[in-house]
Formats: C-alpha cells, structure tokens, sequence
C-alpha cells in the first residue's frame, strides 16, 4: 500500500475512534492507537518509531486528565502524530502547508483542557498568536515559493525584496508558532496557566512539523540570497538562547523554568538554519536538529508529568535533566554536538560559542529542577511515563547516532527536495 | 566457542559477578556470602584466559580480533583486540594472580567494614587489567588504563575512616624537618590517583598525537612506527614518546614518580599484592615491552630520536631499580619494604626492554627480541614471587598485630607454611643458581653486557649493584620475620587457611614457570645465558649477599645512613613538599593579583549585574496582559519585515 493510502486509512480509523469514544471512551484511545500504528508504516522507521514513542507517552499521559472532550483528545493527539509522520514522506508543498495546519489546529483545543470546564482565558491567549503565526508562515512559504517560480536560483530584477520579505515572514512565523524569542511572550504565560498534561504535548509532538516544514521549504529554494538572510536567522537564535536560558534561570516555578526551557531548545534547533544554504552539512543539521527536537520533547513530557503528578523518580529527573544539559552520550548531547558541527562546518563560529554558552547557563537550573521534582520511588503512572522518557533518552547511549541515525537522514533529505 | 563470547565472558564475568554485592550494601548477610560470587567471577576470567592461552592463534594477522560492532565509526577507535604471545602469557597471568589473591581475600577481609566497596573495586580492577593486557587498539587499552587508575584510588583509599593505625605507611607523630613522615589511607588513596593523572594526560594527549599523526590507526601492532618517527623529526619522536612514557612511568612508580606507590602500602594487603606488585604498576612495564615488540626500535638505528628515547628509558629504568633497592634497606615496615623492591624490579624491566634497542638479537625460530623476552620473563617470575610475599606479610600482620618486621625462629617454627613460602619466593626471585629467576637475571646480565659493545658500561654496573642488593633487602625481610627479629608481642595463630591456600598456589606457579623455562623453545637463551661463567659468578655473588643479609640483617653502624634510606633519600618532599609550594605560589598568585579582577567580574559585579538587567528585561515584558503582547509581537514583526525590506531592495536590487 502507498503511504497516502495507508494514511487516509488511519485517518478513517481515527475518526471512527473519535465517534464511537462518544458511546465508550476507551475507543478514542484505541483507534489513536492503531492510527499511530498504521502511520508507521508512512515514513522512515526510525523517525516513526521516535514519533510514535513521543505520542504514545501523550495518550498515556492524556488518560490522567479527566477533560469535557475525554475520547476525542486522544484521536487529536492522533492526529498531530499522523501528520507528523506524514510530513517526512510527502514531496506535496500543499501536504506540507496542510500537515503544518493540521498539527497546530488540535493544540488549540488541546490548550484548553483540564479537569472540568475548559480553560478559556489561556485558550484566547494562545490562539491568538497561533493564527497569527500559522497565517504568517503561510504567506511566507507562499511568497517563496512565488518568487521561486518566477527567478529560480537567483535574485533577479527586484526578487531580493520578495525573496527577504517571505523568507523573514516564514521565519517569524515559525519563531511565533513555537516560541523563540523575541516572540515568545505567550509561552511562559500559557505554559504556566495551562494544565501540565495538554502543555507537555504542545511542548512537544507540536514541535517537529513546523520545523520540518520550514526546512522542506527553505532547503530547496535557497539561493544567493540565502546566505545573508540566514544571518537573521542566526541572530534570532543567539537572542532566543539567552532570552531562554536567562529567563529560566532566574524563574522560580517549574512550569515557568520549562517554559524558558523551551524558548532556549527552539533557539538551539533553529540555529540548525544556517545551512539551508549548503547542502553538504544540511545532514549534520537535520539530524541534530530533529534529535534535538526528540530530546527536547521526551523531557518536556516527562518534567510535566512530574509537575502533574506532583514529582516522579529522581533518578529519572536527573537522567532527563543531564539530556538538556547535553551530558554525553544521553540524546541531548548528539542533538547539540550535530548542531554545533554543522554551524562549525559553516564557520559560524560566534554561534558555536553562544551555544556553548549558553548550555553551560543552564547547568544550575536543570539540576534545581531534576532536584525539585524528583522524589522517591512510587508506582503510578507518572513514572510510567517518566520511564519511557527516559528510556528514549539513553536510546542513544546503545546506539550512537551517527551511523544509523544518517542512512535515515537521506530519506528526509530526498523528501525536503535534498539529493547529497 | 565464539571467540567474542570468549572475549565478553572474559571482561565481563569479573563485573558482573560483583554487581550483586555492591548493590546489597546495607545487608550485612549477603555481603558476607556474596564475595564467593565475586570469587567465582574471577575464575571464569581465568578459564577464559586459559582456554585463548590454548586455543586462539598467536600470529598476526590471525590473533588480531576487530569487532564487527563499530564504536565510533570513521575515526579509527574500534575494538581491537589481540592474542599474541605477550597477551596470552600476561592474560593468564593476570587472571591467575587475581584468582588467588581474591581466595586470599576471602579470609583476609572477613569481617571487614566495607566488603561491598572492595569487591566491587577489586572486581573492576581485574576486567581493567585484562582489557588493558588484551587491547591492541590504544584507546580502548587507555580506557582499561584508567579503570586501573580508579580502582587504584578506590582500593588504596579502602580503609578511608583512617582510624586503624595499622594500616598507615610511617610512624606516627616523626617529623622530618617541617614534614611529618606518615600516611594514612585518605592520603595514600589521593597522593596515587594525583601522581597517576600527572601522568595520564600526557599520555592522552600522546595517544591523540599518535592518532593524527599515524593516520587515523590506533591499533599498536598496525602503526608504521617507523613512518610515524621518520616523519616528527628527532625532537617530535622524543617529546611524542615521552609523553606517552609519562603514564608509564607514573604507572610503574619510576623515579621520581615512586612516592605513590610507597603510601600505596596503605590498602589492604590483597590490594598492595595484586595492584601494587604484581600486575597494575607491571603495566607500565607490560605496556613499554608490547609497544617495544612492535615499534621494533632495533630496526631502527637510522631514524633520529628513537634512541634517545631508549637511551632515557634505559637509564630511568636501571637508576628506579637501584634507588628502590637501595631504599628497601633501611626499611622496616613490612608492605613498604617489599613496594620499594618492586619499583627496583619494574625498573629492571623498563631497563631490559630498553636495551633492545641495541640488541637485534633474536631467539632462533621465533623471531623474538631476547631482550623484551628477558624483560616479560622477570615480569611474570616477579609477579608471583611478590604477590606470595605480600600474601605472606598480609597474614604476618593479622598474626602479629603490627605492620613493623617482627618474628623470631620460634616464631617461623609456629608459622612453617609461610616461612616456607618466603624462603621460596625470596630464593626465586633474587636471582640465585638454580632457581627460577636466576636463568631469566642471566638472561639479564647478556643483555647488558651486550651493551658494553656499545661502550656503555654503566647499566651493567647498575644491574649488578641492584641484584646484589636486592638479595639483600629480601634475605633481610626474611631474616627480620622468621629469624632475627625481635619475639612479637601478640600471636594470633589460629585460622588463615584460606590465606595459606592462596600464597602456597601463588608459590607454587614459580615451580612451573622453572620447568617451562627448560621446555619452552624461546627461552632456550636464558638456559644458554645461565651456563655462561659469569652469570654463575654473579648468582654466587648474589647467594652471598642473601646468605649474608640472613645471618645479619641489622648492621648498626649504619644506622644514619638506613634512616636515609628508609626516608626514601627524602623524595616525599618532592611529593608533599615542592610540588605543593609551587601549587600554593600559583594560587596565592591568582588570589593576590588575579582574584579581585576574575571575582568582580564573573561573581560579584559585571556578570551578575548583565543577568540581572536582561533577567528584569524578561520579566518586564511578561506583564500576562494579551493586549501589551500583541504590541510587543506586532512591533517586532513589523519592524523586522520593514528592516527585510530595506535589506531587500538596497542590497539586492
């Protein structure tokens, strides 16, 4: 079976999941389930089973939360994957736009949910920067891709403008859509306000598509101008990082810390942009980049449900802790040297140290964290999933990335338009 | 069997076998019945050692295992391993040694407070030696190197509370001039793993160099040494090779890096026994042979710097021997004495190896240098012979309370199976007709008389000085605890069969390597070397000096110069004294001078007032009203794109 087929039947398989979840809950549950299952099978194994892993937790941490919308939570949580998975397979620009929709317009309820009545205050605030960002992204990718079609390759006759103008607009639309800084302000409020389960999941699955989808656009369209605008990107990320990991730093509550968290890892991946204007390490960057992402996200689910659950194993809390930090060979750690390679490789060498800089900032405020959270032994389900994460953390330490982490990266490549 | 399982079965079995006990710590039940565990981990090394000792081939390229599973891909650090004469000899003797001493163990540390700690590190110890003994490639040799290291540390620093002061090194409260000359555990354990770091990270750094430079290889019997030499240039193969020899040397407690090894003395004695004699301070030795056997240096004479470095090694080698031997004669602390007279024999092995370089002389039919052969042969009669004796002063200081020599032939009459033990390890390992060390010291003695042909005369004056006092310091040893010393004060004879069980096996291997001597086809030049006339003359002048030291081991017109002796010539200055001075100048230094400026501004004034301004500038923006956001995003939106636009139109039109 084709990829497109496989996923429209795990989208049918999901709705069905959402209908019957109005009779019997656990069916919402189980037709995510078996989409996610069947999604597999669209795009390359290993990110699949990264993905699946990530929403996976996400439903297990979903059922602890005793929402208005219980059964169909699941099947947007399912939904999100889907699209995820779908993103690495696809050669459709419309797909892209379309996957890059449908994994933010779940959040949006997924926002508002907690136990009893939904959340409206955080609901308006994040929604309103969403639409904002997806609506930016949106025009961004369709200027490029534009001005793509009218001067390939090169900025002739007045495209230097259109070429900046949608390639800044794409850029801040992603900066707004996952919280980089200067545009981060809704991220500490929501994050904080939000209840922890529906914010470990934006803080995470919702993560990768955009990305991905700016990278898909950006990679194949660079040209001569690209080089000079990456330069913006570049200074976004630095401001991001320090943006990040001051404001974590000096934050008390651990929501509010992982909040600033965020804000500094979204400025670590996008620092992976200055690339896109050279093939040759675009591997180092993607692949650091998305392990990156994967890190950033198994941490996420797992501090947030020790905020939820009131603490969780302390071993576990220190492991995902030491992964932010980079401690090798603990998956935070492959993400960042790849990311730094690739910036070395491109002789941003004022980034590189930033970076390094910035990590070392962060030190004291995970280990406070891992400490604040972290308690003794207990069996429930917060440190189920507390487990999971960290078993997907030291997925790297087994193996070390490099070898079969790249075969993989050259089927992302070839489906971000990318032939090395 | 599938030779990786054998390989796995080897290096893991040690650490498994002693995971159980260091996690049940606080169960004062199981640690008392879970060492046999940590025993029986050690003898499935040994069996696996014996059967690649049997079964592996011994030839390259057959005996060089590269693992299918690739570590860090590209870079040339793989698992590498090899089964050549040298680590098959060592492998076994490794484990062997390791084997009795943990039977030893079993009685020795009875009842002890901490057996899970021991275990545990005694364990690791073993898998490190083994990995070090088989690795081919550099790197994973240097990760076994340090396991060594941190088990060293551990073990050394056992008895940590320092409150027992039988097991100090010096005699409390005696000061020489501002210091005062004794060492508890906590110190001994600090003063080995400084000493050792001094010299593993040049070591590093030498291997990293080695990697660069030698394309990418790292595995010792691969790298074209010659090329690799010819192309630093005489003072790049100098300086390249002597940092690489400064983990050596640290390892092996050469001169002036012997102190560590000395307040070693304060583990417990199974430690001091397997650790500190017989094979981790041997493997700065094994390391320079194994290195030697493929760099061949022989072969080298046209390549500027190589001879240097040998020229070095070979005189830090023999002067460690003298000094060592030397100093064990005015010693009286059991353990202390018999460490000085190890550092003696590793460096005769340092100084034997070295002296290949001008020895082209193989054994026929094996294609082996006589030289490097002399030196692995002493290593492995050494490695048993000390590693009984030390077994033996463990028991005698169980049984006499006291780590000091004491014991008179009443005393030897109550304890004959140890007495025996040392007569036997003291006969054999000194050097004296017809015992087992004396045709490999023959050996020796060919070796440096070669080098009188190249008109240097010194080692071979050095060589003997040493074996002449070596005989010495070991007949004395055994006169002062079985003969001549003084009656002890308490006698606790009862129990120690399971002491007595591991020094009589360790014992009874320089048997076996007697009789290997006269069979083996490669050491057929020892046997030659021993008929020769002055190799007789110099096991007679030895055989002297032994008989001599028994009947008088105490001379007391020599007092003053013992007390020096015993002072090792005051190198624990140089320790504890210099090297700390320059540490204490360099911080007062940076204190005085450099502190007000590095404190102001990373601790007290210009970074903490930036992180508190853009932390405030954060907070500030974060007001939680949606209105002042959407001012805030706009804003910079708009003024970005305006500023893209700019960009847009001037700098590309």
């Amino acid at each position: 079976m084709t990829a497109v087929t496989l996923a429209l039947v795990a989208l049918v398989i999901l709705v069905l999941g959402a209908v019957g979840s109005f009779k019997f809950r656990p069916l919402g549950f189980l037709g995510a389930l078996i989409a996610i299952l069947i999604g597999l099978g669209t795009c390359p194994l290993y990110y699949g089973i990264f993905i699946f892993a990530i929403a996976l937790v996400n439903l297990l941490s979903l059922t602890a939360l005793q929402d208005i919308i219980k059964g169909v939570d699941y099947s947007l949580v399912g939904l999100m994957a889907l699209a995820t998975m779908y993103i690495f397979t696809t050669h459709d620009f419309a797909m892209v736009l379309v996957a890059l929709v449908l994994v933010s317009v779940p959040t949006y309820i997924l926002v508002m949910l907690r136990a009893g009545k939904a959340n409206i205050e955080v609901g308006i605030k994040y929604i309103t920067f969403m639409v904002l960002a997806t609506v930016m992204f949106l025009i961004g990718a369709v200027i490029l891709l534009y001005a793509h079609a009218h001067a390939p390759g090169a900025a002739a006759d007045g495209f230097g403008f259109i070429y900046a103008v949608g390639y800044v607009m794409l850029v801040l639309g992603l900066s707004l859509e996952v919280g980089v800084a200067p545009l981060h302000e809704w991220v500490p409020d929501v994050f904080t306000a939000g209840d922890p389960i529906p914010i470990s999941i934006i803080a995470s699955l919702a993560k990768v598509v955009p990305f991905v989808a700016a990278l898909w656009i950006l990679i194949p369209i660079s040209n001569a101008i690209t080089p000079s605008l990456v330069l913006f990107t570049a200074v976004l990320a630095a401001i991001s990082m320090f943006t990040g990991n001051i404001g974590a730093l000096t934050a008390r509550e651990p929501a509010r810390v992982l909040a600033y968290s965020t804000v500094a890892n979204m400025g670590y991946v996008l620092s992976c942009f200055v690339v896109i204007a050279n093939h040759e390490y675009v591997y180092f960057a993607i692949a650091g980049g998305l392990l990156m992402l994967f890190a950033n996200a198994v941490g996420k689910i797992g501090f947030f449900n020790a905020i939820k659950g009131e603490g969780a194993y302390s071993p576990f809390m220190y492991i995902l802790a030491f992964s932010f930090i980079g401690v090798p060979p603990l998956m935070g750690f492959w993400g960042k040297l790849y990311i730094l390679f690739s910036m070395a490789k491109m002789e941003y060498f004022w980034l590189v140290a930033i970076m390094v800089i910035n990590s070392a900032i962060s030190i004291p405020y995970y280990i406070r964290l891992a400490g604040e959270l972290g308690v003794s032994w207990r069996m429930n389900l917060v440190n189920l999933i507390c487990l999971i994460a960290v078993i997907i953390t030291l997925v790297t330490v087994l193996f070390v990335p490099v070898d079969w982490f790249f075969k993989n990266i050259a089927l992302v490549a070839n489906s971000l338009g990318v032939v090395i | 069997m599938n030779e990786w399982l054998v390989f796995l079965l080897l290096f893991l079995s040690p650490v498994v076998s002693s995971i159980p006990i260091a996690l049940l710590y606080k169960s004062k039940e199981w640690t008392a019945r879970l060492p046999y565990l940590s025993v029986f981990g050690i003898f499935i090394s040994v069996l696996m050692s014996l059967y690649i000792f049997f079964t592996f081939p011994s030839e390259l390229p057959d005996c060089r295992f590269v693992s299918p599973y690739t570590w860090i891909p590209g870079t040339g650090i793989d698992i590498v391993l090899i089964t050549d004469y040298l680590s098959r000899s060592m492998g076994v003797i490794t484990a062997l040694i390791a084997f009795f001493i943990a039977i030893y163990g079993l009685d020795y540390m009875r009842g002890d407070y901490r057996p899970s700690w021991y275990w545990f590190f005694f364990n690791l110890f073993t898998a490190s030696m083994l990995l070090v003994v088989y690795s081919d490639n550099l790197f994973l040799l240097f990760v076994g190197w340090e396991g060594l290291g941190a088990a060293s540390w551990g073990l050394i620093g056992h008895w940590f509370r320092d409150d027992d002061e039988i097991a100090y090194v010096g005699v409390p409260g005696r000061k020489v001039g501002p210091l005062e000359f004794c060492w508890p555990p906590s110190f001994g354990g600090w003063r080995a793993i400084s000493t050792i770091r001094f010299g593993d990270v040049p070591m590093f750094f030498a291997i990293a160099a080695i990697w660069a430079f030698a394309g990418g290889n790292l595995n010792i019997s691969e790298i074209a040494w010659g090329a690799l030499f010819t192309k630093l240039g005489a003072a790049g193969t100098v300086i390249l090779m002597l940092m690489l020899l400064m983990g050596l040397f640290t390892k092996s407690a050469q001169v002036p890096f012997s102190e560590w090894l000395m307040t070693a003395m304060t583990g417990p004695t199974t430690v001091s026994a397997l650790l500190h004699s017989a094979t981790m301070v041997a493997a700065g030795a094994y390391v320079f042979i194994k290195l030697t056997w493929y760099i061949q240096p022989w072969n080298m004479h046209n390549i500027p710097g190589v001879e240097s470095v040998y020229v070095i090694v070979l005189f830090v080698g023999l002067v460690s021997g003298l000094y060592g031997a030397l100093a064990a004669t005015g010693m009286l602390e059991r353990k202390v004495l018999l460490a000085a007279s190890t550092m003696s024999s590793l460096g005769l092995m340092f100084g034997s190896a070295a002296a290949s370089y001008w020895l082209p002389k193989e054994v026929p039919g094996t294609g082996m240098n006589l030289a490097l052969l002399v030196a692995f042969w002493y290593l492995a009669v050494h490695a048993f012979a000390k590693a009984s004796l030390f077994l033996v002063s463990g028991h005698l200081i169980h049984a006499t309370h006291t780590r000091f020599s004491v014991g008179n032939l009443e005393f030897g009459k109550k304890m004959k199976a140890t007495f025996a033990v040392t007569l036997i390890a003291t006969t054999f390992l000194v050097g004296m007709p017809p015992f087992t060390a004396y045709w490999v010291k023959s050996g020796m003695d060919e070796v440096m008389e070669h080098l009188l042909h190249e008109g240097m005369l010194l080692p071979l004056i050095l060589l003997l000085a040493t074996s002449l006092t070596y005989s010495a310091i070991l007949a004395r040893f055994t006169s002062l605890n079985f003969i001549k010393g003084e009656k002890p004060k308490h006698e606790h004879l009862e129990g120690g069969n399971l002491m007595r069980v591991g020094y009589l096996l360790m014992a009874s291997i320089l048997f076996i390597l007697w009789y290997l001597i006269f069979k083996n086809k490669e050491t057929v030049g020892f046997v030659h070397a021993g008929y020769a006339s002055t190799s007789i003359l110099v096991g007679i002048a030895i055989l002297v000096a032994y008989v001599g030291a028994l009947y008088k081991p105490r001379i007391s017109s020599l007092s003053a110069i013992g007390t020096f002796f015993n002072d090792r010539m005051y190198l624990p200055y140089l320790n504890d004294y210099i090297i700390p001075k320059i540490g204490f100048f360099v911080a007062h230094l940076v204190h005085g001078y450099g502190n007000r400026g590095i404190d102001g501004f990373f601790n007290t004034k210009v970074m903490p007032g930036l992180f508190g301004l853009i932390s405030r500038g954060i907070r500030c923006i974060q007001s939680g009203y949606l209105a002042h956001y959407i001012k805030v995003v706009l804003g910079v939106v708009m003024m970005i794109l305006i500023l893209a636009a700019i960009g847009g139109v001037y700098l590309y039109p």
